[in-house]
């Protein structure tokens, strides 16, 4: 379970270019839940999942996590149970290591980085299974360099090496954003199987108005650092993509553009 | 004709142990990292120290690594820590080791001609055949090179080894992967001083002397030897990055020793090195255009070495007599 | 984009080409090489070279020099225009200098003639090779594995450093090694203290007459009390010099204070402290102090202070005075211990390095119109030389 309680940030404090991003924000996952957030930009989605991960400092307010407060945790110790990939494919993987070498890294998550083997040989014939999941010929590549790969390939990997180990939430920051509609399709289709084969709780922030409605069971519109819209189950499912292109519009009118 | 042979093999064979330290720290790390200028005569520093005070040779180099290991942890935590650009913690900890490295050594010049070293002791006396003694110092170094490079190599290929790589790589990852960066960029920064330590014990073990001096331009040194040797087998895939540096360690030496019996005089020398050094990052990074993944890395690499140069030129050695 | 791309590619090949064709060239083709630093070196010693030829016209005899006692000291100036005997056979010398610095060319200059008047003439019976290793000791070691490439008959190393690494290379190979201007031979440990070297290597020091010098001083300025010296702390002589200073000042009232740089960009502001607590400025032969010379003196006019200076140069560019050494004459001595050594005579480790005993007087009579200081008549009477003006 994870609990935003009276968060306040602001960003630039005491200076001409201070802008209050959150005053009081609250917000409860409850686990297994799978969140989809939209919103316009500027909202605060992405500032939201970088205070959680502990990229970006609190100003006041708690993050609780399964029940601890982790503020003032460092961002790489939070990482043991936060899966997380970027809207940059290249933020998920080492472009000059090989898909062999990637996928050791990431298998060690949480373990000690020690003096042993790096690439452990029995485990390649699960890296491999694991690849062929993707469906993109992977699993052939072993020895290629990750950085020749396509921005799907690697978002594809991204996602793979970021759920590899047993994590508890994984976050989503408009991981499909940088990639063409087709491939986009593929890695939410992925995302959708992995978050449901390991029950994880998943925040995912999108642009996409349908993915937020096709994935997810739970909505939330995020707008100027307040949450306008938040549904949740049955409500959740009811939800068009036309309605929340109506909303959306409503709180932009609100804001005069 | 042989004597050259094996003055060159013996001058690029010692420094390839701080190239080495070099490959960490700009290949893998992409840490412009100056402190070698420091650490290269803190291990001589500490090798004549230890060896005045009458502990084996042996000890002295492992004494040296540690102390090089040290200071670079140092150069580490001043960036990582404070904060401080990498260039500035590297040009800190280089400057502040002057003086310690005087202060270590007692005097700007000692030297350890009486004294019994890994390449002139009893040992070899008895048990080296005459025939073979001019050879001597070329193979133990040979034998030093290779395992130090092998050392490497295996390192490279732990756990360990993959997050360094990874974090000159991709730092996000590294915090993905639930690790520290900032540790592992000082555990990078020790490895890669400590070889520039051991370099320079071995370098003053085999002159027999120590001399504040050897340190300037050892980072100048380091990099030709790194950017020739991946530059020159670039293309050679089967021969590895370590093996390219040590290898481009040897042919820099060459080139030296080339100039100076042309007659060059070493106040030429820096300015052809400096060409040398433009005109293999100039043809390396034309080349690969159309190649993508990497051009990237180099790019980076490449900004790097101009600036370093850069940083360098003012600085003179002051001279002695 | 592909044509363009070939044309890289046939860069890189040309310039791996050209870096192996580097490799091979350092390996083979000696005599060109040879050849290429004759025509250097000529260059560097014009006025040698034309002194060369005029011993040439007047005697072409091969008559080797037999057994002649001018391995010691005494007679420098005696024969320096005069003709002088070939020593038959051909010679290679390396000349390694560490530094560029006015009172280390004179060693060579010096060097040369010395060789010269026992009969090795450059151009002649000598091939030289000279190099200058810029303060670099990464350089020095190179510098000298080529002299041993090149099968030299023996080694001329100038200052300390260089000469440790040419007797840390040449000994392998029992290649002689003569030094000069290495202050501490012993320090150095190309000596025993008893002055037996410990191995083919051999030359001159250029230890400073510091008693001497104190004595000059009180001499020229009966009232001074205190003498400041700037040194720079990463040069080992001259810690010594000072510690020497240190022990000898008391007995001539004197009270040294020192001021200390690491680079010659320290100097300007060393002077400025330490000049007001010191009567006089003394020099040492430091490099890194004598370099920023120009900026002390400067300075010391301006406080109307004297400076003193350790060697002739110094006096030249406008120090008051000097008890000191003459780097040609120390050249000299060491390019007769050369020749001795090349001749067979002796071999290096049996030649104990030797110390310029007799230092003389250089004063400076424009410097003390300008202080009005009277130089005393007892040290101009004996003076080496006296300048009536400063060189720029």
């Amino acid at each position: 379970m994870l609990e935003l309680q009276h968060i306040h940030k602001y960003y630039n404090p005491g200076t001409v270019n201070e802008m209050c991003l959150f005053e009081d924000f609250n917000l409860r996952v409850e686990d297994g839940q799978f969140v989809s957030v939209v919103g316009s930009n500027g909202s605060g989605k992405t500032s939201m999942l970088n205070l959680i991960c502990g990229s970006i400092p609190l100003d006041s307010g708690k993050i609780v996590m399964n029940g601890q407060d982790i503020n003032g945790m460092p961002e790489h110790k939070r990482n043991r149970k936060i899966g997380r990939v970027y809207q940059n494919p290249a933020m998920g993987t080492c472009p000059n290591m090989t898909i062999l070498e990637n996928m050791s890294l990431a298998d060690n998550k949480g373990k000690p980085f020690s003096l042993g083997f790096g690439t452990n040989r029995k485990r390649i014939e699960y890296y491999r299974e694991e690849l062929a999941k993707l469906r993109l010929g992977l699993e052939d590549k072993l020895s290629v360099k990750v950085g020749s790969l396509s921005g799907g390939q690697r978002q594809a990997m991204a996602l793979l090496m970021s759920t590899m180990t047993p994590i508890e939430f994984l976050i989503l920051d408009e991981h499909t954003a940088a990639l063409d509609p087709k491939t986009a399709e593929r890695i939410m289709e992925l995302t959708g199987q992995v978050v449901e084969e390991k029950r994880l709780t998943t925040i995912m922030v999108t642009h996409n108005l349908r993915y937020a409605v096709e994935y997810g069971d739970r909505l939330l519109m995020m707008h100027q650092g307040e949450t306008v819209l938040d549904q949740a189950g049955e409500e959740k499912q009811r939800v068009s993509v036309e309605e929340l292109l109506t909303k959306f519009n409503e709180i932009s009118i609100e804001c005069g553009n | 004709m042989m004597t050259i042979v094996l003055g060159v093999l013996e001058e690029g064979l010692v420094y390839a142990i701080m190239a080495l330290g070099v490959y960490i720290t700009y290949k893998i790390l992409d840490f412009p990292d100056l402190s070698v200028d420091g650490t290269f005569p803190l291990g001589a520093a500490v090798t004549v120290r230890l060896m005045l005070a009458g502990f084996h040779p042996v000890f002295c180099m492992l004494a040296a690594v540690a102390a090089g290991m040290l200071a670079g942890m140092v150069t580490g935590l001043i960036h990582v820590k404070f904060k401080v650009r990498d260039l500035l913690s590297g040009i800190i900890v280089m400057t502040a080791l002057y003086s310690l490295n005087l202060r270590i050594a007692g005097r700007a010049n000692v030297p350890i001609f009486s004294q019994e070293t890994i390449f002139e002791n009893s040992l070899w006396e008895r048990i080296i055949p005459a025939g073979l003694a001019p050879y001597l110092t070329a193979m133990i170094l040979l034998v030093l090179v290779l395992l130090v490079k092998v050392l490497l190599d295996v390192y490279l290929k732990t756990k360990s080894g993959y997050l360094l790589r990874a974090v000159g790589d991709n730092e996000v990852l590294v915090t993905s992967l639930a690790k520290d960066k900032g540790a592992v960029k000082i555990l990078g920064l020790a490895l890669a001083n400590g070889f520039a330590a051991l370099s320079g014990s071995v370098y003053c073990q085999m002159n027999g002397f120590f001399e504040i001096s050897t340190g300037t331009g050892t980072i100048v040194i380091g990099l030709a030897n790194v950017i020739i040797g991946i530059n020159l087998f670039r293309r050679l895939t089967f021969v590895k990055a370590t093996m390219a540096v040590v290898i481009g360690s040897i042919v820099y030496k060459a080139c030296v020793s080339l100039a100076i019996a042309l007659g060059m005089g070493a106040s030429d020398l820096k300015l052809i090195t400096a060409v040398l050094f433009l005109i293999i990052l100039v043809v390396s990074s034309l080349g690969k255009t159309g190649r993508p993944g990497k051009t990237g890395m180099t790019g980076k690499s490449g900004a790097n070495g101009e600036k370093r140069r850069g940083g360098k030129a003012g600085k003179e050695g002051a001279p002695h007599a | 984009m592909k044509v363009l791309g070939k044309g890289k590619k046939r860069m890189a090949l040309v310039l791996v080409v050209g870096l192996l064709a580097g490799l091979l060239a350092a390996c083979g083709t000696k005599e060109t090489k040879e050849n290429g630093a004759v025509n250097t070196t000529s260059q560097n010693n014009s006025n040698t070279d034309d002194q060369n030829k005029e011993a040439d016209n007047s005697d072409e005899s091969n008559t080797p020099a037999e057994g002649e006692e001018g391995n010691n000291t005494s007679e420098n100036d005696t024969d320096t225009e005069g003709s002088v005997d070939l020593v038959e056979g051909s010679f290679t010398i390396g000349i390694g200098q560490f530094a560029e610095h006015g009172s280390l060319d004179n060693c060579r200059e010096g060097f040369l003639e010395g060789l010269r008047q026992e009969g090795f003439v450059e151009g002649k019976n000598l091939t030289v090779l000279y190099d200058n290793a810029q303060a670099d000791g990464g350089m020095a070691s190179q510098i000298n594995d080529n002299y041993i490439a090149q099968t030299v008959n023996l080694i001329c190393a100038i200052a300390t450093p260089m000469a440790q690494s040419a007797y840390s290379v040449a000994r392998k190979q029992n290649i002689p090694v003569i030094y000069t201007a290495v202050t501490d031979p012993v320090l150095a440990e190309l000596a025993g203290e008893d002055r037996v070297p410990v191995g083919e290597v051999t030359g001159t020091s250029d230890k400073l007459p510091v008693e001497k010098q104190l004595e000059m001083i009180r001499q020229v300025l009966p009232d001074a009390k205190k003498i400041g010296i700037l040194y720079c702390t990463s040069e080992v002589n001259s810690e010594s010099a000072i510690a020497e200073y240190k022990e000898a000042a008391e007995k001539y009232g004197f009270e040294i204070v020192t001021g200390s740089v690491s680079t010659v960009a320290d100097v300007p502001l060393a002077t400025d402290q330490l000049l007001p607590q010191v009567d006089c400025l003394n020099n040492l032969t430091d490099n890194t102090v004598v370099s920023a010379l120009k900026v002390i003196l400067d300075k010391a006019d301006a406080a109307g202070k004297p400076v003193f200076g350790s060697e002739i140069e110094q006096v030249k560019n406008g120090c008051l005075a000097t008890v000191g050494l003459d780097y040609i004459d120390l050249g000299i001595q060491t390019g007769k211990m050369a020749a001795a050594v090349l001749k067979g005579e002796k071999k290096a480790s049996e030649i104990s390095f030797e110390i310029i005993e007799e230092a003389a007087f250089y004063g400076n009579t424009a410097v003390a119109d300008k202080l009005n200081i009277t130089l005393p008549e007892e040290l101009t009477k004996t003076a080496a030389e006296m300048f009536s003006e400063i060189a720029e």
